[in-house]
């Protein structure tokens, strides 16, 4: 579980404090760690790059098989999402059959009350693509301008987040989900806002790293002493040039993000019956594995795929932009 | 040739030499200790504060919910003071604070009984099961990762860096369901549910904790191996490795010596991290396997509005976090007697 991993891995920095601090980011191995290594290499290449520059890096995206087929994935399920009313799936009819297998008619068996497993599978990916993109969204708003912000500011507002987000990652980040669900439920519009408090912190982490970085470079003097505002320099100067790292950890955290709301409908705590959730599927199916294994393998395997093609566009982002 | 080989790597780095250089290090190990023992307190303290401010919005009515719909308000009432659930939120949380520290950690709605057994209880399932996940993780990724490093860039490199990263990334759950279908429905080699043999011999449980451990193992197993390739690459480019080959040390000496102790502090960094999340406890493991353990009791303690379990269990769980990332440093200390802590933030 990779966002697990990541966010756990940042409280290497969180608790050991400033002392430790160095030494995982000079090992540069976890996924986050590896990106504040790449994002302060890469600072001084981007200052000139331009229009041409973004082409390039398309073209060279495009190059890459592993892009292509995840990208291609994920367009799958997005239009799964968008469209599996259009196709006419119905998730919630009852074929006549229970627990069917596989066949011609039920591509993908039926599930115990003999709705069909292909329909439910479809339509799945609408629960988890309802949350993932806008949490990921507001983490990467609230955790990109409060890094800015820290990078730019340094000092006491420095010190203060970076305080602020230690506590944050003490707790294991299911943990704290489990308790920020059961304060304010489980809704779409709770789920958004809290997955993008979850994964702020971590993100801010990051791109303070490469603010700072950013920060001794000449255009930033040079603004500063033209008079520029501070708000100025972040948004037009700052934002700009680690928008790289900024981008790359959006994708990380849309990848998390999915994987976060299947996890809590696996644990009963997201989404609810009837909804076709693939979590909720495998958690709803489990007592039936041992005779109709189709119930649970079909979901697992369309969280699985999406969750790991978004992962492998983030990292094809990340390799071919460092 | 042996006898002639400086005592470590990087001895030549340590500030000076002898009695002087031994208490100022000393110094320095007892000032970052004292440091880490006086931040665990606060930090743990802004946590508390936090998860019971938090735990505070979680909807429902607690009295009523324990004494049922037929007992009176007055008696409901009474249940509320006699479990500090009245006052300001203030008030509510020192009553908290207070008795969790004398060891009256309030008593679970759900369950109906103390809250502090319960969760202890879960804990050393927990533990156990962590451990042994622990015990798989760590040689397995020290070889991958160290296959990985002395064959640099070639294909195994690249196939093995493929598969844990795989393995890593498919929620855990998938990949759980998956080894399930294999090795308890069509192999018949391990049980279903791990819980139910929890109360067997020692054998037994270990047995049907294999398939959980493995699966928890797997989620870090990238991570960790990553950590093992680089620092080990780290240690075989640098200059004292070359220094170490060329006067002729026998090649056991040299990764004893000079690669190990060197490549492995990052990766001691962060499985001690990991430690404290696999001794806590993970709730998506052990609800896939229905194996007793505290992430098992979170989950079921969120889905009933259980505040007092709540806030209890995520205590522990941070309390755990802590002391594993404390046991880090004392293990880093140990194993590196040149080791800094600068003062500088990258």
């Amino acid at each position: 579980m990779d966002s697990l991993s990541q966010r756990q891995a940042e409280a290497i920095t969180a608790l050991s404090g400033p002392e430790a601090a160095a030494r995982p980011a000079a090992g540069g191995l976890v996924p986050g760690d590896v990106i504040t290594g790449g994002s302060l290499d890469r600072g001084g290449a981007d200052e000139g790059a331009g229009g041409g520059g973004a082409g390039r890096r398309v073209r060279a995206l495009l190059r890459r098989p592993t892009f292509v087929i995840s990208a291609l994935i994920v367009v799958l399920w997005v239009v799964a999402a968008l469209g599996w009313r259009l196709f006419g799936l119905d998730p919630y009819g009852n074929s006549g059959q229970a627990l069917a297998a596989p066949s011609w008619s039920q591509p993908f068996g039926t599930d115990e009350l003999g709705r069909s497993v292909f329909a439910r599978t479809l339509a799945g990916a609408d629960t988890a693509l309802a949350v993932g993109p806008l949490g990921a969204i507001l983490a990467t708003v609230l955790g990109g301008a409060l890094g800015v912000i820290a990078g730019y500011f340094r000092g006491w507002v420095d010190t203060a987040l970076m305080r602020v987000f230690d506590v944050l990652v003490v707790l294991p980040p299911l943990i704290f989900l489990i308790v920020l669900v059961s304060a304010f439920g489980a809704s779409v519009p709770a789920l958004i806002i809290i997955i993008g408090a979850v994964f702020a912190p971590g993100i801010a982490r990051i791109v303070r790293a490469a603010v700072l970085a950013e920060m001794g470079k000449k255009y930033v003097t040079t603004a500063r002493l033209q008079g520029e505002s501070p708000l100025r320099i972040m948004v037009t100067e700052l934002a700009p040039n680690v928008a790289p790292t900024i981008v790359v950890q959006a994708t990380l955290s849309l990848s998390s993000a999915i994987l976060m709301t299947a996890t809590l409908s696996f644990l009963g705590l997201g989404q609810q019956p009837p909804s076709p959730d693939w979590g909720l599927a495998i958690n709803q199916n489990l007592d039936f594995i041992e005779t109709a294994w189709w119930t649970v393998i079909f979901p697992a395997l369309a969280v699985a795929s999406l969750v790991v093609a978004v992962q492998l566009i983030a990292d094809n982002l990340k390799e071919t932009w460092s | 040739m042996t006898v002639l080989n400086p005592r470590q790597g990087a001895a030549g780095a340590a500030p000076g030499r002898g009695l002087g250089a031994l208490s100022e290090r000393h110094s320095r190990i007892l000032t970052l200790l004292g440091r880490r023992l006086i931040q665990i307190p606060f930090v743990l303290l802004a946590v508390s504060i936090l998860t019971f401010w938090l735990i505070q919005l979680v909807p429902g009515d607690p009295g009523r919910n324990a004494l049922g719909q037929y007992a009176t308000q007055a008696q409901v009432h009474a249940w509320d003071v006699s479990n500090g659930l009245t006052g300001s939120v203030v008030v509510r949380y020192l009553h908290w604070l207070g008795g969790f520290f004398a060891g009256n950690w309030g008593t679970s709605f759900v369950y109906v009984v103390p809250s502090r057994p319960l969760i202890l209880g879960h804990l050393e399932n927990s533990a156990f099961l962590g451990l042994y996940a622990f015990i798989l993780l760590v040689p397995v990724s020290l070889i991958l990762g160290s296959i990985q490093a002395y064959r640099e860039g070639k294909r195994s490199d690249r196939a093995i860096t493929i598969a844990a990263m795989t393995l890593s990334s498919v929620p855990e759950f998938v990949v759980g369901v998956l080894l399930l279908v294999v090795f308890a429905v069509w192999l018949k080699a391990v049980p279903v549910q791990s819980g139910a043999d929890a109360v067997g011999d020692f054998g037994q449980r270990v047995h049907a904790m294999t398939l959980p451990a493995v699966v928890l193992a797997f989620s870090y197993l990238a991570v960790v191996a990553r950590m093992v390739r680089t620092g080990t690459v780290g240690a075989i480019t640098a200059p004292f490795h070359r220094t170490a080959v060329l006067k002729g040390l026998p090649p056991g000496e040299i990764v004893r010596r000079h690669v190990a102790r060197n490549a492995l502090i990052p990766t001691v960094q962060l499985l001690g991290i990991y430690l404290g999340g696999l001794l806590g406890g993970s709730a998506v493991v052990e609800t896939l396997f229905n194996y007793p353990g505290l992430g098992a009791l979170m989950v079921v303690a969120a889905e009933r509005k259980d505040a007092v379990l709540l806030t209890d269990g995520v205590m522990v769980t941070g309390v755990i976090a802590l002391l594993a990332l404390l046991l880090t440093d004392v293990c880093l200390i140990l194993m590196d007697p040149r080791i800094r802590f600068e003062n500088t933030e990258s």
